[in-house]
């Protein structure tokens, strides 16, 4: 993918504050490459998802080619390629997990959401209706001991139930 | 009963202790700065040697051996911090993070000083959101009080930590994937050698520690190497004339979860069993122990007759297991051990890096078979043939019995064993992502080889009771450590 094929409508650029933070981070680095995840981190939590246009972005700031930060998005699980919802819910469902019923309160969530679970080829089939929610397994969320547990965004939520769930989804604000 | 011994965890519960003056107020920092004013940095590296402190991260390597790796004529040299915990059953790390963040920057400032290191990278799965807040405030207040930056403390040094965030694989918990993911790739492990102590990141001389590893370090230096080696069961490996000490000193933080009732963190000295460790965690959930999985999702699973095993990193080698990173899993009689094995290659099905051919066909294709039988479709082929094992002159070869085949469960060993083989522990590929598939894949069917041959004869998962679904030790190879003698003997 050279740079001129990608089609980019709207330009990317940081906002002053994330601007302010990239510049400190690339001062922790002897090379800007590495640099990277941190970036992008940022950029996603600006843009909502990952678009080409915030590749160009990246690989303009950190000087490497956008093949270059393509492939580092493709490969790490937390970065969006598609749009996602507002609130986007994981649910662990590894083993430990597994043994204390997660499926129950994923079941609960597609039902309770009427929406699929998302592969991460194609996040749009776990994104509901309105783009309020997507929904997700992840593998082990390191907090087996409160299982079965759930991340909503950045939060984490443990010893869950379906009637747990539904207070989760009410107190959420719009 | 046993009782925990709270080392690193025992201020964990002290209101505010993640921030610099409660945390100074419990001794806090006082441990470094013994170390600066009382000892040179080799002394330092010298004393975690002695301590026989073991990386608490997987791989169980010895901390003072590890350091003794790095060229100390090469600069700069750095540190990376591996708290990307991500090993199903293991979340111990959190806590240290979330909660007493100082702790860990009191032990990379030991660890920083003992080795001559300046620069430190705590590099923290993405979804440690509130860990990363927690540990970049206390960074913040460490450089404020200067214990951090240029000339910490007036002595000369200069110590820099960065926080740095994972995006969700897996595989960057492996060191040298992690040091790629650091240099901001693809989070693909390397070849080794060059090990990372002698090429590391960006190909300086690099120490890669976990979390728990250094949190020991300030209470190895505080109290003294007596005190530390007090702790744990020390044994004498008697393939060497005198027997070579063996030491599993210290504190463990197990991480139980599962089937028993009160699941958490406990801090245990290492050796006691898994019984005992059960019992300390508010006792069974259910009638019987049916499997534990004693090291996290990527060791072999121990069976009912395995219980008594104790938990540290000489015991459970010599019971072809391993300790791994303390992730305790426990299986009541309910639970079937199919069932488990699939959710289990499912996870590392999706977290293959994909650079080894082996990994990254082996291990769908092994996650495929076990579904398949999940499914009741298990192939099943019902000639007999002569069955190889032992035979009466002591070699391997035609035992002159016949044994029927479950088609699919030669395929699934056979498959996992090409992609790291168990008996011979050789491996196909980079890393040793390799062995934590076939590990698991191979032992449970090994061990629980009666509910995977229901599975295929019945067409559906069978739970069978604890009793008729293991397999004996007696009968049995999986259990036995082929390579390593068995003449280890208490000191
Ligand atoms: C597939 C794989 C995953 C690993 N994940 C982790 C991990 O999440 N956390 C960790 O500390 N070590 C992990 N390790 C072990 C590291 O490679 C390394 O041995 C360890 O960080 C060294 O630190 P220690 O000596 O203090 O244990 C993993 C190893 C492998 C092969
Ligand atoms: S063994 Fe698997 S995880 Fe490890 S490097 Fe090879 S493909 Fe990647
Ligand atoms: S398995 Fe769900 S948090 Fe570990």
């Amino acid at each position: 993918m050279s740079d001129e094929i990608i089609q980019i409508e709207t330009p990317f650029q940081f906002n002053e504050e994330n601007k302010r933070e990239f510049d400190e981070l690339i001062g922790r680095y002897p090379v800007k490459e590495a640099a990277m995840l941190p970036t992008l981190h940022l950029a996603q939590r600006q843009e909502g998802y990952i678009t080409p246009a915030v590749m160009k972005y990246v690989a303009e700031l950190l000087e490497l080619s956008v093949m270059k930060v393509k492939d580092v998005v493709t490969f790490y699980p937390m970065f969006f390629e598609e749009p996602v919802g507002k609130y986007v819910i994981r649910v662990c469902h590894t083993l430990p997990c597994a043994l204390r019923d997660c499926k129950v309160v994923l079941d609960h969530l597609k039902e309770k959401l009427s929406t699929d679970v998302a592969s991460e080829t194609n996040l749009a089939k776990g994104t509901t209706d309105d783009g309020k929610f997507t929904l997700m397994k992840v593998e082990c969320l390191a907090s087996c001991d409160v299982a079965p547990v759930i991340m909503v965004n950045d939060d984490l939520y443990k010893n869950l139930t379906p009637e747990k769930v539904d207070e989760i989804l009410e107190q959420l604000p719009n | 009963m046993v009782q925990e011994r709270r080392i690193l965890y025992e201020h964990l519960d002290v209101p505010n202790i993640n921030t610099f003056d409660v945390f100074r107020q419990y001794e806090g920092y006082t441990r470094f700065e013994k170390a600066i004013a009382e000892y040179q940095p080799e002394e330092i590296a010298q004393m975690v040697w002695d301590a026989g402190l073991k990386g608490r991260g997987g791989a169980g390597f010895s901390t003072g051996e590890k350091w003794s790796f790095v060229p100390r004529d090469i600069e700069p040299r750095y540190l990376c911090c591996n708290a990307d915990e991500s090993e199903p059953g293991t979340f111990s790390n959190r806590y240290v993070l979330e909660k007493n963040p100082h702790l860990l920057i009191e032990g990379i400032l030991i660890c920083c000083y003992a080795m001559g290191i300046e620069t430190t990278y705590v590099y923290i799965r993405g979804e440690f959101t509130l860990g990363k807040k927690m540990l970049d405030t206390a960074i913040k207040e460490a450089y404020e009080q200067g214990y951090l930056g240029e000339n910490v403390r007036d002595t000369g040094l200069n110590i820099n930590i960065y926080s740095h965030p994972g995006a969700g694989a897996y595989i960057c918990g492996e060191e040298t994937g992690l040091i790629e993911s650091l240099e901001g790739k693809r989070g693909q492990p390397r070849n080794k050698p060059p090990f990372p102590a002698v090429q590391g990141v960006f190909m300086k001389p690099t120490v890669v520690q976990n979390v728990e590893t250094l949190c020991n370090l300030p209470f190895i230096v505080g109290n003294g190497v007596e005190w530390y080696t007090q702790m744990g069961p020390t044994y004498g490996d008697t393939r060497f004339d005198p027997p070579k000490a063996d030491p599993n000193t210290g504190t463990k933080l197990y991480c139980i979860s599962g089937d028993v009732n009160e699941p958490g963190v406990y801090e245990l000295e290492l050796g006691l069993t898994s019984t005992e460790l059960i019992e300390v965690a508010g006792g069974l959930r259910g009638e019987e122990v049916k499997a534990v999985i004693p090291g996290g999702s990527s060791a072999p699973i121990l069976t009912h007759y395995e219980l008594d095993t104790r938990l540290d990193f000489t015991s459970l080698t010599l019971a072809k297991s391993m300790l791994g990173s303390g992730g305790i899993i426990v299986m009541n009689e309910t639970r079937n051990i199919v069932d488990c094995l699939l959710n289990i290659m499912k996870f590392y099905a999706h977290e293959s890096c994909g650079q080894c051919t082996p990994c990254r066909w082996g291990t769908p294709w092994v996650r495929d078979i076990v579904q398949r039988i999940a499914d009741g479709e298990g192939r099943q082929t019902t000639i007999t043939r002569p069955k190889f094992g032992v035979t009466e002159s002591g070699r391997w070869g035609d035992t002159g019995e016949t044994e029927e085949i479950y088609e699919d469960l030669d395929l699934l060993e056979n498959v996992a064993n090409n992609i790291a083989n168990v008996d011979t522990m050789t491996w196909n590929t980079i890393c040793v992502f390799g062995i934590a598939v076939s590990w698991p894949a191979v032992s449970y069917m090994r061990k629980f080889r009666p509910e995977f041959e229901a599975a295929i004869r019945e067409g559906k998962l069978v739970t069978l009771p604890v009793a008729e679904a293991t397999v004996p030790p007696e009968e049995n190879y999986a259990y036995q450590q082929r390579f390593i003698p068995k003449e280890f003997a208490d000191l």
